[in-house]
């Protein structure tokens, strides 16, 4: 298995070398001058004339691009265009809010979802089954954005249950003051689509043959449900949970502009409409890093989660 | 009212399974109201081709059928669990919770797929024990205990080690044998076994067969045994019943059925098999037996080879090897075809025979250029043609074709039949212009047995014998001189495939064409071919006149074959002669 | 064979269905499928005529009071139309009398006869409007017709876009193989390292900061599009790699057909369903997407409406009790998804049966 890991981790080395050539090409490249960029954002001519001796605009292509290799692996992308904050100093204190929200929405939303796509299978084609698939498919129709001004005024504003937005210092303020509200409209808006796949993966294990096998040798229907499909099924779900878990660091960054809770997604979101490019690139490329570490994390779980994998 | 009898064990009783297919047509009829018995410690076996409804009656018994389908109310499966006087239960009237303490227990299953009828994420052990957990109420170590008994029963070396293995690590065979380790777990009294070894080699089936046929001994249950292969069935059952179109034409014991058939589907079924002893000019086909006189044509056709024969194509020292990535950097090389050489005369057949893996499938492959050889010579009227460049093979393209295995993928499914001939023509400029190569297309159909109305319709709408045919009507229009006829009747049901064998042969005697017959199936490729050349691991094991290679088989691994084949027909032509 | 030419048989009677003529009868006994079909097209034909300007031309004409309170509603109180009111008059009132200290003062006269001249028609704002106003008085009704336009066009066209690219990459992926295939599965890798919403981001804040992705709605088509290839390449790859082992188009290789020919007009026609869902689906992620750029403001430019623009304005709209843009921005997005998403379904199983 050390020879799967060493030969993954160096099969990642292009695509990284591709991350990086990418976000140049846009940034350096499409992007141009800073000058230009932030023409009228920044009015201080002389901190625009930093920046691009920084940046070594003046200098040829490669140069830039040397510059930006070592910026990434260095960790030191110089500081934010407009608050001239450190960047990696931003990116570091913006995760913290941003998991304390994502990760209670992925679990709590992970155990729904599978919960009721297993009840639904086990009664799929009854009424019961299509007016839920109905009631999902509309849920997912009406947009994100709707819901988050719906319930922030309903349960923030009229009801008064929870702020309507906010951040604190202190981490259990936060958990269970500030997050909930963000963190139930998420998981309302995100169990729709969640359940829908889940069903069809249920469903699709259904109809195999093992299961035909399962229900010849005499078990009751409900021990097929819960021991047979659920086992096999748990391949998909978690391949699944796996390609969304780097979406939890960039959280949903709706939600906290919404919110004002001040996580790496709306940091993001200021970062572009401040044309803030370092920011954008240095989260951009050490999240597509993450992103590749993630996925080779859980291909080697799957072997201990489907035992017909073997590592060549 | 049901007499309790103590010889049956289940009765079939006006059993009708009808199919939902959509709200707006007709529900589908599989089964049409069928009666038979099964006789306590024996052996029936359910004969019939696709469609005849023999896997569905057989689900029925336990319920084990899709959600889509509907049993008559009137139709009973009366299980006698005791003999004596107690009257048997209707099994199709039971309520799921009783049917569920009968299966595994009272009743198993062993289905036609062993790879996915196991589950593949637990272990062989575990779903063996499972049953016995459930049923027989034994704890962890017992069932553990009876796991190693029951695999070492069923012929499975080093039990220890392969109850801790998963489906996927062990080969087809052992797969079967553990399922039917899973099915005796719980001393059932019928084990219905569904086609357990079609989609098995044939060296394996024998090990199968005879493995069910000691169990059944040895245990005193009866089986119910599905299969279209009546030579299987001479072999093993007591009793038979045959199946067409979801009726049952007839039923007895084997010696009855075997010596004094009377419906002329059970004697067609009978006789279109090709057999080891004869080899009739035409094979009879269904069609004699249901609308013509009934007797066969019985003149014999002589093959052989003889040294004056012109060679057409000749092979020296093919070798095709495939790389696979392993390890950190490494690549493993896996030869498939190991130094191959042959002749083949003119007008004449040449059979590949070989079980899965052999590299049969790859040499005819590698002739054609659909894969590339490694190495070795294809010499076709004296040019090398693995030397060609792409251009310089087109004109020898048509001169070679291939037929494929599986009907259902080698026709376009978005292209009319029209199109699927005209293309060859128009790449290889046959024909002077459209009209031509359209009224050149209607007589093939018509040559192959098809209607010209064909040539408008899509595949989807023919059967598997009848889309063969198109994709021979294909080859034809090219007029190639060497055909590869690659396990081009496997597919097909017994009576469908002796009208293709019969439609390749009349080809074959009209235009002088060569062939080339891969297959695994003895009895198929000795009625057809001249000489036989036997294959294993990728190399050749043996070349031999096909009369000479039966009767005097030299290698060891030859009579190993020889032997798998069944012999049920052939016991049964000795009792009729 | 015969040397006399026969005259071919006619065609038969009664037409030989193909897969695409099958699907669609499939698709007809689907009550579900036609009412959503009926529907998207309800919708594509209120975004043609707002095209051609038959409808919602004059939208952002301010016809209304602030906060027009939508018909239903007439009768209630409009407490911002009130205050508006005040302020117009408020401003008609004839300001402090300078004219001592005033230099212009003797010509005002002279300026105000002129002005009388001129015929300046004072437009009576309605008190109420079928869907109700928003601040500035614009009907929502109008927004909401103009507005579908532009969410749906954007979607369709980077659905389209999006589409076409992914199915060229990945068929060339899949049938090739080779190296061209490692070429396209590293791009496809760099692509999809990176999070979806973090890629679209990005390249949107090089679109806003440089304009050097065009105009108007040129740069979101191109941005979803750029970016959105990645789903259908996946799925097209595999199709092609499915059907280039089937063995017609091995059976297409042994008669010399071209790989052009193997490509286009073997395999192509059997992938191309498949295709079509994705389209389909992306059109829905689209628009969905188009109107959480556009309330960023990341997406339609600010003088154009999109439902994700009539949002941004909502979520203010709210607090103060008027609810009726996020109600008509939201239910026509809601019902158009809604239809397309169940139209996608239908598609599906009309185009590839299997059993429920």
């Amino acid at each position: 298995m050390t020879a799967y890991v060493i030969r993954r981790l160096w099969q990642m080395i292009p695509t990284i070398a591709g991350v990086i050539l990418l976000i140049f090409f846009l940034f350096n490249w499409v992007g141009g001058d800073p000058a230009q960029v932030l023409a009228g954002k920044i009015s201080n001519p002389e901190q625009i004339a930093n920046i691009r001796k920084q940046l070594g605009v003046d200098q040829p292509y490669w140069y830039q691009l040397w510059v930006f290799v070592q910026q990434v692996f260095t960790f030191d992308f110089g500081r934010s265009w407009s608050t001239n904050e450190e960047v990696s100093r931003i990116l570091l204190t913006r995760v913290g809010p941003t998991l304390t929200i994502m990760i209670p929405v992925l679990v709590i939303e992970t155990v729904l979802a599978v919960l009721f796509a297993i009840m639904v299978a086990y009664v799929r084609g009854s009424v019961t089954d299509r007016t839920i698939m109905i009631v999902c498919t509309v849920a997912m129709s009406i947009s994100f954005l709707v819901y988050i001004i719906v319930f922030q005024w309903l349960f923030g504003f009229i009801l008064g249950w929870f702020p309507v937005q906010g951040w604190s210092e202190s981490f259990w303020k936060n958990l269970f003051t500030y997050a909930p509200l963000p963190i139930m409209l998420a998981v309302f808006v995100g169990l729709a689509p969640q359940l829908r796949l889940y069903r069809s993966f249920f469903l699709d294990e259904i109809n195999q043959d093992y299961v035909r096998t399962a229900r010849a040798k005499g078990l009751p229907e409900k021990k097929v449900m819960l021991k047979h499909v659920l086992r096999n099924a748990m391949i998909p779900i978690l391949t699944n949970i796996g390609i969304s878990l780097p979406g939890i660091f960039v959280g949903s960054f709706l939600l906290e502009v919404f919110f004002s809770v001040p996580g790496l997604g709306r940091e993001i979101i200021t970062a572009v409409n401040r044309s803030d490019f370092p920011v954008i690139k240095a989260v951009t490329v050490y999240l597509a890093i993450l992103t590749m570490l993630i996925n080779l994390i859980v291909d080697v779980m799957y072997k201990y989660v489907d035992p017909r994998v073997s590592f060549k | 009212m049901t007499e309790p009898n103590q010889d049956l064990l289940l009765q079939v009783r006006d059993l009708d399974v009808r199919f939902r297919v959509d709200r707006k047509h007709e529900p589908f009829r599989a089964v049409k109201g069928i009666s038979f018995d099964i006789p306590r410690n024996s052996t029936v076996a359910l004969v019939g081709e696709s469609g005849s409804g023999k896997s569905v009656s057989a689900m029925s018994i336990l319920g084990l059928l899709p959600e889509n389908a509907i049993v008559a109310p009137t139709s009973r499966a009366i299980y006698h669990a005791a003999g004596g006087a107690a009257a048997g239960r209707d099994l199709l009237k039971a309520d799921l919770a009783e049917m569920q303490a009968l299966r595994g227990k009272d009743i198993s299953v062993i289905f036609q797929e062993p790879m996915t009828s196991l589950n593949p994420v637990f272990t062989v052990g575990e779903q063996i024990a499972e049953s016995l957990r459930l049923h027989m109420g034994m704890t962890g170590k017992q069932a553990e205990a009876r796991v190693i008994e029951l695999l070492t029963e069923v012929g499975i070396p080093d039990p220890q080690l392969r109850a801790n293995s998963y489906p996927h690590e062990m080969s087809g065979g052992q797969q079967q044998r553990v399922m039917i380790a899973m099915a005796i777990a719980c001393e059932p009294k019928l084990l219905i076994a569904d086609e357990p070894t079609t989609a098995l080699d044939v060296t394996i089936q024998k090990q199968i067969l005879d493995l069910i046929a000691s169990l059944q001994e040895k245990h005193q249950m009866s089986v119910l045994f599905i299969t279209h292969d009546l030579g299987v069935v001479g072999d093993i059952a007591d009793y038979v019943v045959v199946m067409q179109n979801g009726e049952i034409q007839e039923q007895g014991s084997v010696r009855q059925i075997f010596e004094r058939p009377q419906h002329p589907y059970t004697k067609a079924l009978l006789a279109c098999r090709p057999r080891l002893d004869r080899r009739p000019k035409r094979l009879p086909v269904i069609d004699d037996f249901m609308k013509g006189d009934g007797h066969p044509h019985l003149e014999e056709r002589s093959r052989g080879l003889s040294p004056e024969d012109p060679i057409i194509l000749e092979v020296k020292g093919l070798n095709k090897t495939f790389f696979l990535k392993e390890g950190l950097f490494g690549k493993r090389a896996v030869p498939a075809v190991k130094d191959v050489s042959f002749k083949l005369p003119k007008g004449k057949t040449l059979g590949l025979v070989g079980e899965s893996g052999s590299g049969k499938t790859t040499v005819g492959l590698t002739l054609m250029r659909l894969h590339d050889a490694t190495s070795g010579e294809v010499l076709f009227e004296g040019r090398d043609l693995l030397k060609l460049t792409e251009r310089e093979m087109m004109a020898y393209r048509r001169r070679i074709q291939i037929i494929f295995q599986n009907p259902y993928a080698s026709l376009n499914p978005r292209f009319t039949v029209g199109q699927i001939l005209m293309e060859p023509m128009k790449i290889h400029g046959i024909g002077k212009d459209q009209a031509e190569r359209v009224d050149m297309a209607f007589q093939l159909l018509k040559r192959v047995g098809m209607t010209e109305q064909s040539f408008y319709k899509y595949p989807h709408e023919f059967s598997g014998g009848q889309r063969q045919r198109i994709a021979i009507a294909r080859c034809l229009t090219m007029k190639p001189d060497v055909l590869i006829c690659d396990e081009s009747v496997s597919a097909l049901d017994v009576s469908v495939q002796a009208q293709v064998l019969n439609l390749l042969q009349d080809l074959q005697d009209e235009y002088q064409m060569s062939y080339i017959f891969i297959s695994h199936d003895l009895a198929v490729v000795k009625y057809i071919s001249d000489e036989i050349m036997v294959m294993n691991n990728g190399a050749i094991i043996e070349v031999a006149d096909s009369d000479e290679i039966y009767r005097a088989p030299r290698e060891e691994y030859t009579r190993k074959l020889l032997s798998s084949i069944p012999k049920g027909l052939e016991h049964a032509a000795d009792l009729a002669s | 064979m015969s040397a006399v030419l026969t005259n071919p048989p006619s065609p038969p009677a009664i037409e030989s269905p193909g897969l695409w003529t099958l699907a669609w009868r499939r698709l007809r006994q689907d009550t579900v499928g036609m009412v959503s079909l009926v529907v998207v097209a309800f919708f594509l034909m209120m975004m043609a005529s707002s095209y051609f300007g038959i409808v919602a031309k004059d939208w952002a004409r301010e016809k209304g009071v602030s906060y027009a309170n939508p018909s239903f509603l007439a009768g209630a109180e409009n407490l911002e139309a009130q205050a508006m009111a005040k302020k117009v008059a408020e401003s008609k009132v004839p300001p402090v009398d300078l004219s001592d200290i005033d230099p212009l003062a003797p010509r005002y006269k002279e300026w105000e006869e002129r002005a009388a001249k001129i015929a300046v028609t004072e437009v009576k704002r309605a008190e109420s409007l079928p869907l109700g106003g928003d601040k500035w008085g614009r009907d929502v009704l109008q927004k909401v017709v103009k507005g579908s336009e532009v969410s749906i066009f954007v979607g369709i066209t980077a659905a389209l876009f999006a589409t076409a690219l992914g199915t060229m990459l990945g068929a060339a992926a899949g049938y090739w193989g080779g190296w061209v295939n490692d070429f396209l599965e590293w791009f496809y890798n760099v692509f999809t390292s990176i999070p979806y919403i973090l890629l679209i981001l990005a390249f949107a804040a090089v679109a806003a900061a440089t304009g050097k992705f065009g105009k108007g709605i040129l740069p979101i088509v191109l941005i979803l599009g750029l970016t959105g290839w990645t789903g259908p390449y996946r799925l097209i790859r595999a199709e092609y790699i499915k059907h280039g082992n089937r063995e017609y188009v091995k059976a297409a290789q042994a008669i010399g057909a071209s790989n052009f020919s193997r490509m286009f007009v073997h395999i192509l026609p059997n992938v191309s369903h498949v295709a079509l869902v994705q389209l389909s689906q992306h059109t829905v992620q689209f628009i969905k997407a188009e109107v959480i750029l556009s309330f960023l403001g990341f997406g339609v430019p600010v003088d154009m409406v999109s439902w994700g623009t009539m949002l941004a304005e909502a979520q203010n709209e709210l607090v103060i009790g008027k609810w009726w843009q996020l109600f008509a921005a939201g239910a026509a997005m809601a019902i158009l998804v809604t239809a397309f998403s169940l139209l996608t379904d239908s598609l599906r199983d009309a185009l590839d049966p299997k059993l429920k």
